[in-house]
């Protein structure tokens, strides 16, 4: 039986009188890499918020892997899950932040091995080996022992990629990763970015306003507005012939801005 | 007025070194009661489940808003009306133990909430738990804005052992009373009363810059 990596079923999310997703149907493949755009307040980042269970939802559910994560399986029946399953399941997601969201009190190698070590209950020396080959591959092994404080903002957000791969993640989020950076370090972020998605060895959603990037490295781009999915394709065909009006008036107010 | 230099060094004095101990002594317990016991209070307030966080707000509420020596009056009266009899002293550190332990839950909630957002995510997302995010990236970095109010509290519980002598506990102010009434003369024992309090706080203030400066410096980079 194949199932979906990630699936959202009817999922409701709602800040009091205001829907922010409203009865969300979505689903990724396993492997897939898919950019969600659109304006803001669209709720393109609550899709990645709420699966990152950063935030409750008000209705419906989400899979991960084919197994529900706000909800478990108690005698057949779906009830709201406990916080050991959430955590169980939330175990298979990474998420990378829009402002790098790194320990400030602790070294780039510390970053890494915080979350392998106290959480995966893996050695001392396993974790470090494991975190500088990962610090390597962003290519910053040679800053493993400075604090965030001391890197640029690209460099912050490369070691914030390298702890999050440390879980060893099946599905990885980006929420805006490039958007707090100067543009000058743009590239060598979303270098890293385009390595993981070709890799094939992620389930990738990304949140970005980069739309030659996300037109370049995604299987799927999809366009939020106001809390509905209103049009997803192939790239090229979202962005070469977009069929949603205000999918076009996007598009080419963006394109305009550069 | 008039000094009398051999009463001060041979009757005051001695009697007043061993008070100095006992002060001393109920500010050190009051105070790591206070820190431990605000830590808790804290952490029941900010739970998610109502059932702990009313309560624990109430209670809170109640002791911040009652008199401290009225609280002292209250555990040194009552507490034996219901078959708990404890020594002076260990009820008078009870008491300025949990009267602190709601201010420093206010210190630790200020300080915790201080800690940026994202911090908190950051834990989630690498899904660490409850214990590791408090201990490991939490509480690391509430400790500049907590350490120095924190600080202020240990002088402020020092300056209100002096509420004991009401429940004639032998710490200083009680020794210098008795001294006076004994000898019809306050004078001396009341001054050194005074200039102990003031030495005490300024090196415990002095203290609390150095450890302020060793957080502030081992923390923030």
């Amino acid at each position: 039986m194949t199932h979906p990596m990630i699936q959202f079923d009817k999922v409701l999310k709602a800040y009091g009188a205001l829907q922010v997703l409203k009865d969300l149907d979505f689903s990724v493949d396993k492997g897939e890499v898919v950019s969600i755009i659109g304006p803001s307040g669209s709720g393109k980042t609550t899709v990645l918020r709420v699966l990152m269970t950063l935030e409750g939802i008000q209705g419906g559910t989400m899979y991960v892997d084919g197994e529900p994560l706000n909800k478990m399986n108690v005698d057949g029946q779906l009830v709201d899950a406990s916080k050991a399953h959430i955590r169980r399941i939330r175990s298979k997601i990474g998420m990378v932040f829009q402002n790098f969201n790194l320990f400030p009190h602790m070294t780039a190698l510390e970053n890494c091995n915080e979350s392998p070590i106290f959480t995966q209950g893996k050695s001392k020396a396993e974790a470090t080996e494991e975190s500088m080959r990962l610090l390597d591959t962003v290519g910053l092994a040679d800053k493993a022992n400075h604090y965030p404080s001391q890197l640029s903002g690209g460099q912050q957000q490369r070691v914030a990629i390298a702890r999050t791969l440390a879980m060893h993640p099946e599905i990885l989020l980006f929420d805006e990763p490039t958007s707090a950076l100067d543009p000058e370090m743009v590239g060598e972020v979303l270098e890293v970015i385009r390595n993981l998605a070709e890799s094939g060895n992620y389930t990738m959603l990304l949140v970005t306003h980069q739309m030659g990037f996300a037109r370049e490295v995604s299987d799927r781009v999809c366009f939020f507005d106001g809390g509905f999915m209103v049009e997803q394709g192939q790239p090229n065909d979202l962005f070469g012939n977009p069929q949603n009006e205000r999918l076009k008036q996007f598009l080419s107010k963006v394109l305009e801005a550069g | 007025m008039d000094w009398d230099w051999d009463f001060t060094f041979e009757t005051v004095l001695p009697r007043m070194w061993e008070a100095a101990g006992v002060t001393i002594w109920a500010t050190v317990i009051s105070f790591l009661l206070a820190l431990v016991g605000g830590l808790i209070l804290m952490l029941l307030k900010t739970h998610r489940s109502p059932w702990v966080s009313r309560p624990a707000t109430e209670v809170i509420e109640f002791i911040r808003a009652t008199p401290l020596l009225v609280q002292i009056f209250f555990l040194f009266f009552l507490l034996p009306e219901i078959g708990i009899t404890l020594p002076p002293l260990t009820t008078g550190i009870l008491a300025i133990g949990i009267y602190n332990s709601a201010l420093c839950a206010e210190v630790y909630r200020a300080g915790f909430q201080a800690v940026p957002k994202g911090q908190w995510e950051a834990c989630i997302a690498l899904n660490m738990s409850t214990y590791r995010t408090y201990r490991d990236v939490i509480i690391p970095q509430s400790l500049p804005p907590i350490v120095p109010a924190l600080g202020n509290y240990l002088v402020a519980i020092f300056k209100e052992t002096p509420l004991l002598s009401f429940v004639a506990v032998a710490e200083i102010m009680q020794i210098s009373k008795l001294i006076g009434a004994e000898y019809y003369r306050f004078t001396e024992a009341v001054t050194i009363a005074g200039i102990f309090f003031l030495v005490m706080s300024l090196v415990a203030a002095f203290l609390i810059r150095i450890v302020e400066n060793y957080v502030k410096r081992s923390i923030l980079h």
